[in-house]
């Protein structure tokens, strides 16, 4: 196994979502987590950041998920960094789409905020395996 | 690791955060959805109402909105729908979607009220259910002489009454009192719903419903229909049972807020003991948590858990071995023993259990089934040790469970010098109860005395079923003369209740003999003299409380039956 998780970046837009993530991964999970409310932040912030593991929303205004990641994926030191998509929309078929795109597993939306964390930590587990 | 009763509480904050905003953002949809023109189709109108239902789907069950987010789900395939074919939806489908999305208010206002999946939801459990606190039952009944006499016989019972004949003396009232259960007719003179009515407005201007009681004389669908509406907890027919209510009152107000189950967590991982603690502290569950395996044997005996969680693999020692040393104290021989494992191999899983684990948990263990199994088998567990030293009919201690309480009272009183009473307790004239008016009535004597025993001795007092008819009671820390007076109070009381068998009404008494172990310094000679003094109060025309004499003269001694 690689060094273990601890720098996440988090993009969701809804700033209710982000506090109780942010509660579930930073308090409950010990996570570093660096939040942002847009794909366009995401692509300000991530250099600076070098995260383990992205966390990215799909349904988000102006620039999607899966838009986001096809231009995080554009910049070579993150070209293979993990991503979960988060989504509350989870028909199996759409599953597959999103692994597709390169997503390493999807978190259906509503998570429960006590089991967030462990649920990121098993696909981390799962991906370094 | 964060401290888990803090992280909850600031979830709740959020939660209720969150909560406060739902009104607005549903306003907002309903408003977005008026705005979209019926005659043309509005993509940019729709992709914004859909993102906003969206957003209700992905986060209304993280704050414990369940409901919210299964309704915006369904609001937001169809929305999807129509998005996929672009035309303005027609009548029937507004006026499906406006009925749907009206609903939002409803499922905001109750967050439980329909929760058909609680999978992997407890971060925002329901209160656990408390027993209700009545400090007054409050019984409305315009027949004057049977409203008395119901609150005389829950009177002996321990419950404080009041009665009133007029609905409109009953409203006057009903402000000032806090924590009543209501029992009320259902009809009145001029009015024959007049006490539902009454209730339905009484119920209105109540923060928490009032817990009521309906009786009526007529057992009609439509008049139990109208008493749920008004909020009944209960229904009962007249010519009113009294015994029947008052194992309903009892199990209203005694659900024991008991005290909590406890348990303890043994696994290797501080970060997993601290998840497992958090969800069973969500469901009212003490735990204790042990990372060192080998340190276990004291937190296990003085803890005294009602369950044992452990994890199967573990440095030193492990799960299986653990269970084995545990299952060789006596004490925890019959514990209920649950592991908590990666192990998938059913095999394995039986070897684990044919070692003394009772279950066989599969990590990663969904929150809600660790609730369940632990709790289910802790209620199991404390039942079956209920049925061995209790009483099946009474609930009372059994006749071997309260010789061995005795045996104890006996032994702590002699070490602290404290005083302590042995009373037996003889129902008079009982062949002739069960003679007369069948056995039925006769286990519902026996029931009420247990009852009235229960309700009147303190917590820590024992009372025990004897054998047939007869009662056995350990009063701790009392004097022979105060145990009279108090034995001699519930006398008076049983033989003024009202016992029922079809249609006739009868009473019945008891005789009672009181030892205390100061003059008699063992449980066997303190049996014997209660036993004696029993005898004596039979022989004086029963329906009396008798003490023991340590100079009762042998010849005095023969045993009745």
């Amino acid at each position: 196994m690689n060094a273990p998780l601890t720098r996440i970046l988090y993009v969701e837009d809804e700033p209710d979502i982000q506090m109780i993530a942010r509660l579930a991964l930073e308090t409950l999970g010990g996570f570093t987590l660096e939040v942002c409310s847009s794909g366009k932040e995401a692509l300000a912030k991530i250099t600076a950041f070098q995260p383990q593991l992205i966390l990215l929303d799909v349904m988000m205004p102006g620039m999607d998920g899966p838009t986001t990641l096809s231009k995080l994926r554009e910049l070579p030191a993150f070209s293979t960094t993990p991503t979960i998509f988060m989504t509350a929309k989870v028909q199996p078929g759409e599953v597959m789409g999103y692994k597709q795109i390169g997503a390493v597993d999807v978190i259906p939306k509503p998570f429960d905020p006590m089991t967030l964390s462990n649920q990121v930590l098993e696909i981390w587990a799962h991906c370094h395996g | 690791m964060a401290d888990i009763g803090d992280l909850t509480a600031k979830i709740q904050m959020l939660s209720g955060v969150y909560a406060a905003q739902l009104p607005e953002k549903i306003a907002q949809i309903e408003q977005l959805w008026q705005q979209i023109p019926p005659e043309r189709w509005d993509e940019e109108g729709f992709q914004t109402l859909h993102r906003r239902v969206h957003s209700l789907t992905g986060s209304g069950k993280t704050f414990g909105f369940a409901a919210l987010s299964d309704l915006a789900r369904v609001i937001e395939y169809d929305l999807s729908l129509l998005m996929q074919v672009k035309v303005p939806p027609n009548q029937a489908q507004r006026t499906h979607l406006e009925g749907l999305i009206s609903e939002l208010h409803q499922v905001i206002l109750d967050p439980t009220a329909s929760q058909p999946d609680h999978s992997g939801v407890i971060a925002i459990m329901p209160p656990i259910q408390e027993a209700i606190k009545i400090r007054h039952i409050l019984i409305v009944d315009d027949d004057i002489s049977f409203a008395e006499n119901l609150s005389n016989q829950l009177r002996y019972f321990g419950y404080d009454t009041r009665v009133f004949n007029t609905l409109s003396e009953f409203i006057q009232a009903i402000n000032q009192n806090t924590e009543v259960l209501v029992i009320m007719d259902i009809s009145f003179p001029g009015d024959t719903w007049g006490g539902v009515t009454t209730m339905q407005q009484v119920q209105q201007g109540q923060k928490n419903p009032m817990p009521v009681i309906f009786l009526s004389a007529q057992d009609d669908f439509n008049a139990r229909l109208e008493a749920v509406r008004a909020g009944s907890i209960a229904y009962f027919n007249k010519a009113l049972n009294v015994s029947r209510l008052l194992d309903k009152l009892d199990e209203l107000t005694s659900i024991q807020v008991n005290t909590p189950y406890r348990v303890l967590i043994v696994d290797d991982s501080p970060t997993l003991t601290a998840y497992y603690t958090a969800i069973l502290k969500q469901a009212g569950v003490h735990s204790y948590s042990v990372n060192d395996p080998l340190t276990m044997m004291e937190p296990l005996l003085e803890f005294e858990p009602d369950l044992i969680l452990i994890d199967m693999y573990m440095p030193g020692c492990n799960g299986m071995e653990l269970a084995k040393v545990i299952r060789q104290i006596d004490k925890f021989v019959s514990i209920p023993i649950v592991f908590l494992s990666g192990e998938k191999d059913l095999d394995k899983q039986l070897a684990a259990i044919d070692l003394g684990g009772d279950d066989f948990l599969t990590k990663p263990i969904q929150p809600q089934h660790l609730v369940t199994s632990v709790t289910s088998r802790i209620r199991r567990s404390l039942m079956l040790r209920s049925f061995m030293v209790r009483d099946s009919l009474t609930g009372l201690l059994n006749h071997t469970a309260i010789k061995d309480q005795l045996d104890r009272e006996v032994a702590r009183s002699k070490r602290q010098g404290t005083p302590c009473c042995f009373a037996m307790i003889d129902i008079d004239f009982f062949k002739k109860v069960n003679d007369t008016y069948g056995h039925a009535a006769g286990d519902r004597v026996i029931k009420s005395l247990s009852r009235l025993l229960k309700q009147r001795l303190r917590e820590v007092d024992a009372v025990g079923r004897y054998g047939g008819e007869e009662f056995a009671v350990i009063l701790s820390d009392t004097n022979s003369a105060t145990a009279i007076k108090v034995l001699d109070k519930i006398r008076e009381d049983f033989s003024r209740l009202n016992h029922f068998a079809d249609k006739t009404e009868f009473s019945v008494t008891f005789s009672c003999g009181v030892a205390d172990v100061l003059n008699f310094n063992d449980a066997t000679r303190l049996c014997n003299a209660a036993d004696k003094a029993l005898y004596q109060a039979k022989h004086h025309g029963r329906n009396q409380v008798v003490g023991a004499h340590p100079e009762l003269p042998p010849s005095l001694a023969p045993k009745i039956g």
